[in-house]
C-alpha cells in the first residue's frame, strides 16, 4: 500500500473524478454489454428456453452457419493473401523506391477510410455489375455478386491499413545495415533477403492479422455485393434480423471474437517485437534512384491505386448520372431523396458523430490523466479494459447493445432508441485506437512544469488547463477528428440499434441499395464522404499530426 | 532550524529509496543533497516539495509538521533541470503566474515581476517566449518565477545540469548570490561535486538511500568518513593500516567503532609532496598534463598511488622520487 499524498479535498475529488467517470462509462457501455452478450448466448431459442449451452449445440445442426464460417474463412484467408502482396508493393513503392507519384499514391490509400466499406462494393457494380460500364462496353453481363466481387471489394479495403502497417515497418529499417551490405559486395536482391523482409516480418505478420480480422467481420460490402455467398458476418444479421434467433446471434458473435481477439493478441506481441528491432540511432534508408525498379514499382502502383480511385470517384460520377450506364447526361436528381427518411439520416449521422468526437475525446482525455495521475489497481483495470474493445467486432458490439439496453426494466434501457446510444456505441468501439493515441499524447506533457505549478500553488484545474491542455490541445483534435470519421462511415456496429425514426447515413446506404436505388445510394455516399472528406481536411491543415489508425 | 527531517523513510515495491534520513536545514543556510543518481536525493526532493508521500518519518517548517500539508498550500519555490517553463505563456506572465494563482493586483504582480527580471539580469526579456531564450536565459526565469512568491523555501533539482560548462559557472555566482542576498533556506540536488562544493554551506552525500556524510565542503573533502565519501568528493589514495603507519609515522588513532580490518587511509593526491631523490622508494610511472596541474603515478612499495603537483614541478616518468604527507592531511575511512 502506497502512502497518500497529502491533497487538497477538491483536488482529491477532481482526480478520483477523472479516473472513475471514464471507467463507470467504460463499464456500462463496454463491460456489461459484453458479459450481456456472453449470458445471451446460454439463454437458449425457442420455446425450451432456460439456461444452458443449447445454442451451442444448436450451432452443428445449423448447416447455414458452417457454410458461413467455411466461407468466412476461405475469405479472409484469400483477402489477406491478396492485400499483404498489393500492399506489399505499395508500401514498398512509396518508402524505399525513387517512383513518382508517391505523393498521389499516399492519398489514394487515404480515400477507403473517407467512406462507409459498402461504398467499395457499390462502386464495383457500377463498373462490373450487370449493369456496369465494363460489361456494357464489351456486350456480357458479368456476375460480381458472391465471392469474387466480395474479394475485390475488400481487397480494396483492407489495403490502407495493410499499407500504413507496413509503412511504418519499412520505415523503422537502418540505412548504415545496407551501407554495410554494399561494401561487402551484397546484390540487392540479396539485400532485400537479408536485410529488408527480415525488418518488416513482423510488420507483415501484424498487416495479415488485421486484413483477416476487418475481412471477416466486414457487414457493408459482404450485404452489398456478396450476394449468396453468405458469411458469418450476415449470417448474424439473418439469425437475428430475419429470424429473431437472438441466443444464436450471440453465439456467432462470441465465435467472431475469437478470431478478432487473436489477431489483436498476435498483434500486440508483434509490434514489441517490432519495437525490439533496430538501434535507438538508425537512420532510415534513403532511397537512390533506380529507373528500372522505380518504373516497375510506379506502373505496379498506378494499377493498384488506380482501381480505388477508379472505384470510389465511378460512386461520386455515376451519382450525377441519369440513368448509368445508359443515358450518360448528368443530372442532380438522385440528390433528391425522399425515399428512406431523406437526408435526415445524414444529420443524425452528424449529430451523433458529433456527440461521439466531443464526449469520446473529453472521456478519453480525463481516463488517460487520471490513469497517470492515480496509478494503482483501479487505473490497471481500467488500462486494461481499455485495451479489449479493439477485439470486438463492430457487429459483435452492436448486438451487445441491443441485449444490454433494449430492456425495460433496468435505468439504462431509456437509452436505447437515442442518438446518445448510437454516439456511446461508435465511440467505445473506437475506444482502444483513441486510448493509445492519447497515452501517447500523454508523454509530450512535461512532468517537471506539471510539478513547478503545483509547488506554485496550482490545483488540479489549473495543472490541466495550464500544463495538459496547452500540450495536448492538436492530440485532442485529432483524436475528435477521428472519432467522428469513423462514427460517419461504420455500419456494422450501428445496424442492430437503428430503430425506424433513428437511422444513420451508412444504413441509409445500405437500404437504398437493397431497394435497388443504386444511383441515390451513390449521391448519398457522395455526401457522406464530402462531410468526412472536409473533416479530414480540416484536421490536416489545423495539424499536420497523423490521424490514429483505424482498425 | 527552517527545516527539520528526522527518520524519514521510503521504499519502492520493497526496495528501499531512503532510510533513516536526518537533517537540518538552517534559517538562510544553502544544501547541497549530492550523490550518484539513484542514490535517493531527488526522492528525498520531492518528499519534501510534497509531490511525494513518505512511508514515515516528518518533515517540519519552522516546527509545523508538513505531513497533511499538500503541496500546492506550502508556499515553496522549485526549478527543475529543464522544460519547466509554459511554453504558450510570455517570460513575465511565467514570472508571474504564482501571485497570479495568489490573486495579487496585476500592478503589484507587474511591479514584482520587473524587480525579479532585473534581479535575474534579463530586465528586456518579459514579452518574449521561453522558445526564444537559451536555456541559460530559461533557467534565469525559472528561478525568477521561483522566488516571485517569496518562498519558504527555495528547491533546485540539478537546476545546471542541462547547461553549457561555461553557462553553468556563471549560473553559479548569480544563484548563490541571489540566496545569499535574499536569505531563503534553500535545498540543491546535483550529482555534481564540484558544483557542491562550489555553492554549499553544507553538502550532504548520499548514497543508497541513506546520508553518508553531512558537512561542510572542506570537511566532507578532507575528512570523509567512508570510502564512498573519499571517491566521490574527488580523487584519492586509499591505504591499508599497516602500509600507512610505515609512510606516515604519527598518524591519529583509529576512530571509535571503526575495526582495523575496514579502516582505510585516505590521502588527497594534492597533498603528497614529491621532490626528486637518488635513493627514494617512490618511482613515477606516468605523468598526465592537465595545464595548471600534473597528475603524476607512481608505485610505491609495490602500491599505486597518485599525486597531484603543479605542472611547473619538473618530473619524468620512470625517475625516483620521495614522498611526503603530513599527519593532519590524511583521515580515516570505513572501507
Amino acid at each position: 500500500m502506497t502512502p497518500s499524498l497529502p491533497l487538497h479535498v477538491a483536488d482529491r475529488w477532481l482526480l478520483r473524478a477523472c479516473l472513475w467517470l471514464p471507467l463507470a462509462g467504460l463499464l456500462l457501455f463496454f463491460g456489461l454489454p459484453m458479459l450481456a452478450i456472453a449470458w445471451r448466448s446460454l439463454v437458449q431459442d425457442g420455446a425450451s428456453g432456460g439456461i444452458g449451452l443449447g445454442n451451442y449445440a444448436a450451432l452443428w445442426d445449423t448447416p447455414g452457419v458452417w457454410r458461413a464460417l467455411g466461407n468466412s474463412l476461405l475469405l479472409g484467408g484469400a483477402t489477406t493473401v491478396v492485400t499483404l502482396l498489393l500492399a506489399f508493393v505499395v508500401a514498398f513503392g512509396i518508402e524505399r523506391t525513387c517512383m513518382p507519384g508517391r505523393r498521389f499514391t499516399a492519398i489514394g490509400m487515404s480515400l477507403p477510410v473517407l467512406a462507409p466499406s459498402l461504398v467499395l462494393g457499390l462502386g464495383l457494380i457500377f463498373l462490373l455489375g450487370r449493369n456496369g460500364v465494363v460489361g456494357k462496353a464489351l456486350g456480357v453481363r458479368p456476375e460480381i455478386y458472391g465471392f469474387w466481387g466480395l474479394l475485390i471489394a475488400d481487397v480494396l479495403y483492407a489495403l490502407p491499413q495493410a499499407v500504413l502497417i507496413l509503412r511504418t515497418a519499412l520505415r523503422h529499417g537502418d540505412a548504415r545495415q545496407y551501407d554495410a551490405a554494399e561494401v561487402l559486395g551484397a546484390t540487392p536482391w540479396r539485400q532485400f533477403v537479408d536485410i529488408t523482409l527480415p525488418g518488416v516480418r513482423y510488420g507483415v505478420l501484424s498487416a495479415g492479422f488485421v486484413v483477416f480480422t476487418l475481412t471477416i467481420t466486414d457487414f457493408g460490402n459482404a450485404v452489398v455485393i456478396g450476394g449468396n455467398f453468405q458469411v458469418l458476418a450476415t449470417e448474424i444479421y439473418n439469425q437475428v434480423s430475419g429470424q429473431m434467433k437472438f441466443g444464436m446471434g450471440a453465439v456467432i458473435g462470441i465465435v467472431l471474437l475469437v478470431p478478432a481477439a487473436l489477431s489483436v493478441a498476435i498483434e500486440h506481441l508483434a509490434a514489441q517485437r517490432q519495437a525490439g528491432l533496430g538501434a535507438e540511432s538508425a537512420q532510415p534508408p534513403v532511397p537512390k534512384p533506380r529507373p528500372a525498379r522505380d518504373g516497375a514499382f510506379f506502373a505496379a502502383s498506378l494499377l493498384i491505386v488506380g482501381a480505388i480511385y477508379a472505384v470510389v470517384l465511378t460512386v461520386v460520377v455515376a451519382s450525377f448520372i441519369r440513368l448509368w450506364p445508359y443515358r450518360l447526361d448528368l443530372t442532380l436528381k438522385h440528390y433528391d431523396i425522399q425515399i428512406a427518411g431523406g437526408y435526415a439520416p445524414l444529420w443524425t449521422s452528424i449529430l451523433v458523430s458529433l456527440i461521439a468526437a466531443v464526449v469520446g475525446t473529453l472521456l478519453l482525455f480525463l481516463l488517460a490523466f487520471g490513469v497517470q495521475r492515480l496509478p494503482g489497481r483501479t487505473a490497471n483495470a481500467a488500462r486494461l479494459l481499455s485495451a479489449l474493445p479493439v477485439a470486438v467486432p463492430g457487429l459483435v458490439l452492436g448486438l451487445a447493445y441491443v441485449f444490454t439496453f433494449n430492456s425495460a426494466a433496468m435505468p439504462w434501457g431509456l437509452l436505447y432508441g437515442s442518438a446518445v446510444l448510437l454516439a456511446m456505441c461508435n465511440y467505445y468501439h473506437h475506444h482502444t485506437q483513441g486510448f493509445v493515441s492519447m497515452m501517447t499524447g500523454m508523454r509530450t506533457v512535461p512532468v517537471a512544469l506539471e510539478d513547478a505549478t503545483t509547488v506554485l500553488g496550482g490545483g488540479v484545474a489549473r495543472v490541466l488547463a495550464d500544463v495538459y491542455w496547452p500540450a495536448l490541445r492538436t492530440t485532442l483534435l485529432a483524436i475528435a477528428v477521428f472519432l467522428f470519421m469513423r462514427s460517419m462511415v461504420t455500419l456494422s456496429a450501428v445496424i442492430f440499434l437503428i430503430t425506424p425514426s433513428l437511422t444513420l447515413s451508412a444504413v441509409t446506404v445500405m437500404r437504398l441499395d437493397e431497394a435497388g436505388f443504386t444511383s441515390q445510394a451513390a449521391a448519398f455516399s457522395t455526401c457522406i464522404m464530402a462531410v468526412v472528406g472536409a473533416m479530414a481536411l480540416l484536421l490536416h491543415l489545423l495539424t499536420r499530426r497523423p490521424v490514429p489508425a483505424a482498425h | 532550524m527552517a527545516l527539520q527531517i528526522r527518520n524519514l523513510h521510503k521504499h519502492f515495491g520493497g526496495q528501499p529509496a531512503l532510510e533513516r534520513i536526518e537533517l537540518d536545514v538552517g534559517g538562510a543556510e544553502f544544501v547541497c543533497l549530492l550523490g550518484p543518481s539513484g542514490c535517493g536525493k531527488t526522492t528525498l526532493l520531492r518528499i519534501i516539495a510534497g509531490l511525494m508521500a513518505a512511508d514515515g518519518g516528518s518533515v517540519s517548517l519552522h516546527g509545523r509538521d508538513l505531513a497533511r500539508m499538500p503541496a500546492r498550500e506550502r508556499g515553496f519555490g522549485i526549478v527543475f533541470q529543464s522544460y519547466s517553463l509554459f511554453p504558450h505563456m510570455t517570460v513575465a506572465q511565467n514570472v508571474g503566474y504564482g501571485l497570479r494563482i495568489r490573486g495579487e493586483s496585476a500592478a503589484a504582480i507587474d511591479k514584482r515581476v520587473a524587480a525579479l527580471l532585473d534581479m535575474v539580469k534579463l530586465p528586456a526579456f518579459g514579452a518574449r517566449f521561453p522558445g526564444q531564450l537559451s536555456g541559460g536565459q530559461q533557467q534565469r526565469v525559472a528561478i525568477a518565477r521561483a522566488l516571485a512568491v517569496n518562498p519558504s523555501l527555495l528547491l533546485l533539482d540539478e537546476p545546471l545540469s542541462a547547461l553549457d560548462a561555461r553557462v553553468r559557472a556563471d549560473l553559479r555566482g548569480e544563484l548563490r548570490e541571489v540566496q545569499r542576498s535574499l536569505g531563503i533556506p534553500t535545498l540543491m540536488v546535483t550529482h555534481d561535486q564540484e558544483e557542491a562544493m562550489s555553492m554549499a554551506d553544507t553538502i550532504v552525500c548520499m548514497n543508497h538511500g541513506r546520508i553518508e556524510q553531512q558537512g561542510a565542503p572542506q570537511e566532507l573533502y578532507l575528512r570523509p568518513r567512508t570510502r564512498f565519501v573519499a571517491d566521490f568528493m574527488g580523487h584519492s589514495n586509499l591505504l591499508p593500516p599497516a602500509l600507512a603507519r610505515q609512510w606516515v609515522p604519527a598518524l591519529p588513532p583509529l576512530p571509535a567503532g571503526l575495526a582495523e580490518a575496514e579502516a582505510l587511509l585516505c590521502v588527497r593526491p594534492e597533498r603528497i609532496r614529491l621532490g626528486a631523490a637518488s635513493e627514494a622508494v617512490g618511482q613515477v610511472t606516468d605523468i598526465s598534463f592537465l595545464g595548471s596541474i600534473q597528475r603524476v603515478r607512481l608505485r610505491w612499495n609495490e602500491h599505486d598511488l597518485l599525486a597531484e603537483t603543479s605542472s611547473a614541478v619538473p618530473l619524468q616518468p620512470g625517475q625516483s622520487v620521495f614522498l611526503a604527507v603530513g599527519a593532519a592531511d590524511c583521515s580515516w575511512v570505513r572501507a
